[in-house]
């Protein structure tokens, strides 16, 4: 095949910008998590939102899910991209006024215009709930507004919690002394990996109650009659387990995957040159 | 029997085994939904603006349902073959369900019957396809009969891109014995996926300046848009909203170099980096029209758009290439084993098991296995460990059209060069 000279030189320029093309993209995730992901809930997939902090990983499920409504991460410090759960809160096991928080509630999910708030509202004939979700430097906030006094059961949830206020086992659900500080330590089974976590209440419960799973617990329940409260949570990572791999590393490596394939590809490009120009005819099948 | 038919019969039999046991549940279900509700007489579009509306009200952000967002056209094909299966199985519903995220109903035993009858469009389709390439070359007609890919989305997940494949088929074969009317109203039909749009200005530029042919047409064509000037008449927002503003903004993602989007999880940020994509696909079209438009023999020129627009493009699902895989074999230069990328993401991306839910359904043993499966298949896409073969793949795709978009464009040079020789030979005599 003979190629003009014309022609070949607008193929490598089409080539080079392909190329080149494909590895500047490649950094976008990269760009996005550094400049723009920092320190603002982004909204995604069918309506879930997102807040990464410098220490804290929050996750708010779409309407069409009841989990991690929200689900608390914390970043160890010495392995920022994990992301370890700490603390989950359940629409599909909490119920205010005995309707449940999923199914029994139209949601509507917005953020403040400054984005540093998300406010879950829950709307049912005459009752309307805000879950209002903020974050601290140190901490996490959650705080429950509703238009009048209700009663509210919300379940806490994390697999597993080794001690909560310092009791580590118990073979039946067990209510605990009423207090306005949950502490508790934890294992990450996934990962592996040890810490503690700090609920901290603004109003007194009518009841908290623990619940065994394994060896440890894997739920608070917390119940409580008000017009308002606010959990704030916060944790750290003793240990961190086995700090391998993180979803959050995917965008230091997607620039490498892209340099790869296209490194191949030219490598790949230039035999086959080779070949046709040794052997015309294959050229043309 | 004449080898031609027996190839053509060969490949109708490996489809309607294959056709009633599988299916992709979202895509497969939206031609259910939608046959029924044009069936009853009712506006394709309006059910999913309204799931659009009602997903922007929940969470705020400007998504839309993935529903019937294609040209109205295409539900016609489909719906005989629906209202033969009401009258075997009766009105009651079949398939409940089954948009992303959820998972389908499904009501056994006309299920089965439901997911034939509806596959049965696209496998004549293909069936067609076979039977066209046929007389051309039995091998390329073997290629595309049995090649897994194309089965795999025909048969197995349901997709309907093989009806497009045979209409553009369809309007190279016409534009080229000159039957200018048909060959408008076959690309019309091509365009009830609107990928196929882009071939627009090359028909109107290579025919610009020959009146009548032109104008044949694009009659041709303009009959395929009377449905289109109905929605737009009677429900003007909705259709507009569904078919141009979803189609036209798009996250960009794929088989193709754009998938890392997927791990950006900030749908404004997604859809702003969106418009880059589009505004190239635009710029190239344009200049492969320019260009090469007249330059190449009328089979390269077709397939350097459709290439360039897969190269460029913002979205190119695992199906698109099916559309482009005849004109492939039938193009000297092209490699038509560019489908073994697109068939390998097919399985990074969606898990193997999700394609036999109609098998898997009708037993609570396997029903079971299938979340069991499912609970490891979406421990690997959380932590991420798929992701980095779905990019990996998907850029390898776009370098491969790449690598068959440059070899169309030296046609040009091929045949130059065989006319430069044919000259210097009569001189020499």
């Amino acid at each position: 095949m003979q190629w003009s000279r014309d022609s070949r030189l607008r193929m490598k320029i089409l080539t080079i910008f392909f190329i080149v093309y494909v590895v500047l993209l490649s950094f976008v995730p990269l760009i996005h998590q550094v400049y723009v992901a920092q320190s603002s809930w982004l909204g995604y997939g069918t309506g879930a939102y997102a807040y990464q902090s410098p220490s804290y990983f929050v996750l708010f499920n779409d309407p069409y899910d009841g989990s991690s409504k929200p689900n608390i991460h914390v970043n160890p410090s010495m392995a920022p991209n994990e992301r370890i759960s700490i603390l989950e809160f359940s629409d599909w096991t909490s119920y205010v006024d005995g309707y449940n928080l999923f199914n029994d509630f139209n949601v509507t999910i917005r953020t403040s215009s400054d984005g540093k708030t998300l406010d879950a509202t829950y709307t049912r004939p005459q009752l309307t709930l805000h879950k209002l979700i903020e974050l601290t430097s140190d901490a996490v906030q959650v705080k429950m507004i509703a238009n009048k006094e209700v009663n509210v059961h919300v379940e806490l949830w994390k697999w597993i919690m080794t001690s909560v206020n310092t009791i580590t086992t118990t073979s039946k659900p067990t209510m605990i002394p009423i207090t306005t500080s949950i502490n508790f330590t934890f294992n990450d089974q996934s990962l592996n990996a040890t810490g503690l976590g700090e609920i901290t209440l603004s109003r007194t419960p009518t009841q908290i109650e623990i619940w065994p799973f394994e060896n440890g617990f894997n739920r608070v329940t917390v119940d409580f009659i008000n017009s308002e409260m606010t959990f704030t949570v916060s944790g750290s990572i003793t240990q961190p387990g086995q700090v391998s791999w993180s979803y959050a590393d995917l965008p230091y490596v997607l620039p490498v995957i892209a340099i790869v394939v296209v490194t191949s590809y030219l490598l790949l490009a230039k035999r086959h040159g080779q070949e046709n120009k040794d052997h015309p005819s294959r050229s043309h099948r | 029997m004449d080898r031609r038919i027996k190839i053509t019969l060969a490949a109708l039999i490996v489809r309607l085994a294959i056709a009633p046991f599988f299916m992709h549940s979202g895509d497969l279900g939206t031609i259910y939904e939608s046959s029924a509700i044009a069936l009853n007489g009712g506006n394709l579009y309006s059910f999913v603006y309204q799931q659009t509306l009602q997903m922007r009200y929940a969470s705020g952000l400007p998504l839309f349902f993935e529903g019937y967002a294609y040209h109205p056209l295409l539900i016609y094909f489909f719906v005989p073959f629906y209202w033969l299966y009401t009258a075997i199985a009766g009105p009651g519903l079949v398939i409940i369900g089954g948009h992303f995220p959820n998972l389908p109903v499904l009501v056994y035993p006309y299920a089965f019957l439901a997911i034939f009858m509806l596959k049965i469009p696209i496998i004549l389709a293909d069936v067609a396809v076979v039977y066209l390439l046929s007389g051309f070359d039995v091998k390329k007609a073997e290629f595309y009969a049995f090649c897994p890919y194309v089965i795999f989305i025909s048969v197995v997940w349901g997709m309907f891109d093989a009806i497009v494949a045979i209409f553009l088929l369809i309007t190279y074969l016409t534009l080229q014995k000159k039957s200018y009317a048909l060959s408008g109203f076959a690309y019309g039909l091509s365009t009830m996926k609107l990928y196929t749009i882009v071939l627009l200005p090359l028909f109107i530029f290579r025919l610009w300046k020959q009146w009548k042919a032109l104008g044949e047409f694009l009659l041709g064509f303009s009959v395929t848009l009377l449905p289109v000037a109905y929605y737009m008449i009677v429900s003007p927002v909705v259709f507009w909203n569904v078919l141009v503003g979803f189609q036209g903004s798009r996250v960009m993602g794929g088989v193709n170099l754009y998938n890392f989007v997927w791990i950006v999880p900030d749908v404004q940020f997604d859809l702003q980096i969106s418009r880059l994509p589009t505004i190239l696909l635009l710029i190239s079209v344009l200049a492969i029209v320019l260009l090469y438009g007249r330059r190449l023999p009328l089979l390269e020129s077709i397939l350097s758009v459709m290439l360039v627009s897969f190269v460029f493009g913002a979205v190119l699902n695992e199906q698109f290439l099916v559309s482009i895989l005849p004109l492939m074999l039938l193009c000297k230069r092209c490699d038509a084993r560019i489908w073994i990328a697109p068939f390998i993401f097919i399985f990074l991306r969606s898990a193997f098991y999700y394609f036999a839910i109609p098998i898997l359904w009708t037993s609570p043993y396997f029903y079971d296995l299938y979340f069991q499966a499912d609970t490891v298949w979406k421990y690997a896409q959380t932590v991420g460990y798929l992701m980095i073969p779905i990019y990996a793949v998907g850029i390898a795709f776009s370098l491969l059209l790449l690598w068959n978009l440059i070899q169309v464009l030296t046609t040009v040079d091929a045949a130059g060069a065989r006319t430069l020789s044919r000259i210097m030979r009569i001189r020499r005599k």
